[in-house]
């Protein structure tokens, strides 16, 4: 793992831009963690007072991202909000992953009615745009960071099924499969020792890509009023904020976005990197010169 | 080259499954999910007299499969209920919002592929050089922006600050009025044309700036990529070197045989990102008061029209599986070695 480790991190230092990504990555999710620490306005982040001849102030030394309608700082919303998009993310991700895995093993491997039926039902999901049928999940469950993380999840895992399917699949008639068949192991040992460990790489890339897409949607559900309920500062919720403030403080909706940005920015590169690192096909292309 | 009949019958099977399918989801979450669906139904201020209507007609009181059944009778005979903000049904409703839409997706996503493409061949020939990590960056900038921010910020920026483009609805009440522009098949830039109103359409155009421009941020980004990983590709094959040595023009080996490679599958991609365009329409015309399907559907999710939330989802759905038919079909058309 060491190893991997340190080869990994030459691969990226060559490589400004995906380290770049990386860094911003570290950075969020280091702020994410200790964010409630660090806050040197608690009750301005958390949104518990208020005071109006604070308010509409622009960016100063005193408060870098200026204040909201309510007289808060926002840097230290934006702080806190860094917390939720790593909280809802991260759990949006890995529990899309494991219903997905799962799902995807199983009719992938074992198949037969069960496994046409799950497909089926796959495919039924991936017939709405991505964010639309959670948009209506969220509606119907009602706002909260659980139930954004639900609604997000819910229309998440199909992507995940539908990719473990197409590589167990692949995996299956591999040789080694054959061979193992070949010695009398039971499906359950082929299963565990060789269709898992082999087939999760695609999928487990494809989750580091959609991190970035995970925080954007969430902040895109916060935004339209179904997502994270006030006062959590959420960054989608954020932005909404400053939206009917946007001719006389535009510092409401800038800052928020743009630390939106650069995260999503940063997860995408380093999601990038990733997939470069664990493909060598990609990694050394020849000079091309035309 | 043709397509089977086959293929297209069995595509079109296949859609009519689909929709079903999305059909039976939005059962599920509006029906089968809430303690109450009828409260969901009838809107908050509804008595207890039009609560008890509502059970009756989505036939709450009967065994589940019974109200599948009705649910789906009603879908297909064009009543999806009314909007509780608007007073009518749905459907009209939809049909009223939706040139907005396709004119700005349409556009948006024309745009999109071809200045994509192009992007795409420039970073491809100058592979590793500064020009092609600009455009990569910025590719991955944009496909990773906020929609809705980048929409506010257009907005600050163009018609707050410099006063140079409007924002908010398709045309300006005075444009109208002075020019005597009247919508005839909503699809306002049609419109125009028809009537030879050449002030109302650089009108219309000017509204359409702001909002085709962050619509198209996401193709774009996919476009471009796509298109330069797939070119760089193509431009390694032993093919195009062997048309390098035979001392074929630059220009032509690019134009004739690499964009070959590259356009079947590009279009296979930017019929993916469909999806996330029309969803990001929702936010756009929210963010611009464009009066299109997003921007019914965002008034609808502010003001709890669940009636109207749920048939606009289920619509945009559908137009979503009808595209991926599209696409897929010219995916078949352009590249004959695709088989399904």
């Amino acid at each position: 793992m060491n190893v991997v480790f340190k080869e990994f991190m030459k691969f990226l230092i060559k490589r400004p831009l995906y380290f770049a990504g990386f860094i911003i990555v570290l950075i969020f999710i280091v702020v994410g963690s200790i964010a409630p620490y660090i806050l040197t306005k608690p009750e301005d982040a958390w949104g518990l007072t208020y005071d109006l001849d604070k308010a509409f102030k622009p960016p100063s030394p005193e408060h870098l991202f200026g204040t909201d309608a309510l007289g808060r700082d926002m840097l230290n919303r934006v702080i806190l909000g860094s917390r939720y998009s790593l909280l809802i993310a991260l759990s949006v991700v890995l529990l899309s992953l494991a219903i997905g895995v799962i799902v995807g093993l199983v009719s992938g491997y074992i198949g037969g009615a069960v496994g046409t039926v799950l497909m089926r039902i796959t495919d039924m999901f991936l017939a709405y745009p991505p964010l639309l049928l959670a948009i209506a999940l969220a509606t119907v469950l009602g706002r909260g960071v659980v139930t954004t993380i639900i609604a997000l999840a819910t229309t998440w895992w199909p992507w995940y099924a539908r990719l473990m399917y197409i590589t167990v699949n692949s995996v299956k008639s591999a040789p080694y499969v054959e061979a193992a068949k070949v010695i009398g192991l039971s499906r359950w040992a082929i299963m565990t020792r060789y269709i898992v460990p082999n087939s999760l790489t695609p999928v487990i890339t494809q989750a580091m890509l959609d991190i970035g897409s995970a925080i954007l949607e969430a902040a895109s559900l916060s935004f339209l009023g179904v997502g994270v309920p006030p006062p959590i500062p959420e960054w989608g919720r954020l932005i909404s904020e400053g939206w009917q403030y946007i001719g006389r403080a535009y510092w409401i909706s800038l800052f928020p976005g743009l630390t939106l940005l650069i995260t999503v920015v940063g997860f995408n590169l380093f999601g990038d990197a990733v997939k470069e690192y664990l493909n060598p096909r990609l990694r050394n292309v020849a000079q091309v010169r035309i | 080259m043709p397509i089977s009949k086959e293929y297209i019958i069995k595509r079109i099977i296949m859609l009519f499954l689909v929709v079903l399918g999305v059909l039976i989801i939005a059962f599920i979450i509006t029906r089968v999910i809430p303690a109450r669906p009828e409260l969901l139904w009838v809107g908050p201020r509804a008595t207890i007299e039009q609560i008890e209507r509502a059970r009756k007609e989505l036939h709450l009181d009967e065994p589940i499969y019974v109200q599948l059944y009705y649910y789906l009778k009603d879908f297909f005979s064009g009543n999806w209920g009314i909007s509780w903000r608007t007073r009518q049904p749905i459907l009209s409703d939809i049909f009223t919002y939706l040139p907005a839409t396709l004119e700005l997706t349409i556009t948006a996503f024309l745009l999109a592929f071809v200045l994509g493409v192009v992007l795409g061949i420039i970073a491809a020939v100058n592979y590793g050089k500064l020009i092609d990590r600009v455009i990569s960056v910025f590719s991955i900038v944009i496909a990773s922006t906020p929609v809705f921010w980048l929409g506010l910020m257009l907005q600050l920026v163009f018609s707050i600050w410099f006063k140079v483009l409007p924002s908010g609805m398709r045309i300006s009440t005075e444009v109208a009025i002075a020019t005597g522009f009247k919508p005839i098949t909503n699809f306002y830039i049609l419109d125009a044309l028809i009537q030879l109103n050449i002030q109302a359409l650089i009108d219309i155009l000017k509204h359409m700036v702001l909002p085709v421009a962050v619509l198209m941020m996401y193709p774009l980004g996919l476009t471009i990529r796509t298109t330069r990983s797939l070119a760089i590709e193509s431009l390694q094959e032993v093919y195009v070197k062997a048309l390098q040595v035979w001392g074929l023009p630059r220009r032509l080996i690019l134009y004739k045989y690499v964009l070959k490679n590259v356009v079947a599958p590009v279009v296979a991609a930017l019929g993916l990102s469909f999806g996330y365009t029309i969803t990001g329409a929702l936010m756009v015309e929210l963010v611009f008061v464009y009066p299109g399907i997003g921007y019914y559907i965002g008034m609808a999710l502010l003001s709890f029209d669940y009636p109207a939330i749920l048939g606009g989802i289920i619509f945009v759905a559908i137009i979503y599986s009808l595209t991926n038919l599209v696409v897929d079909i010219i995916h078949a058309w352009i590249d004959p070695r695709v088989k399904f």
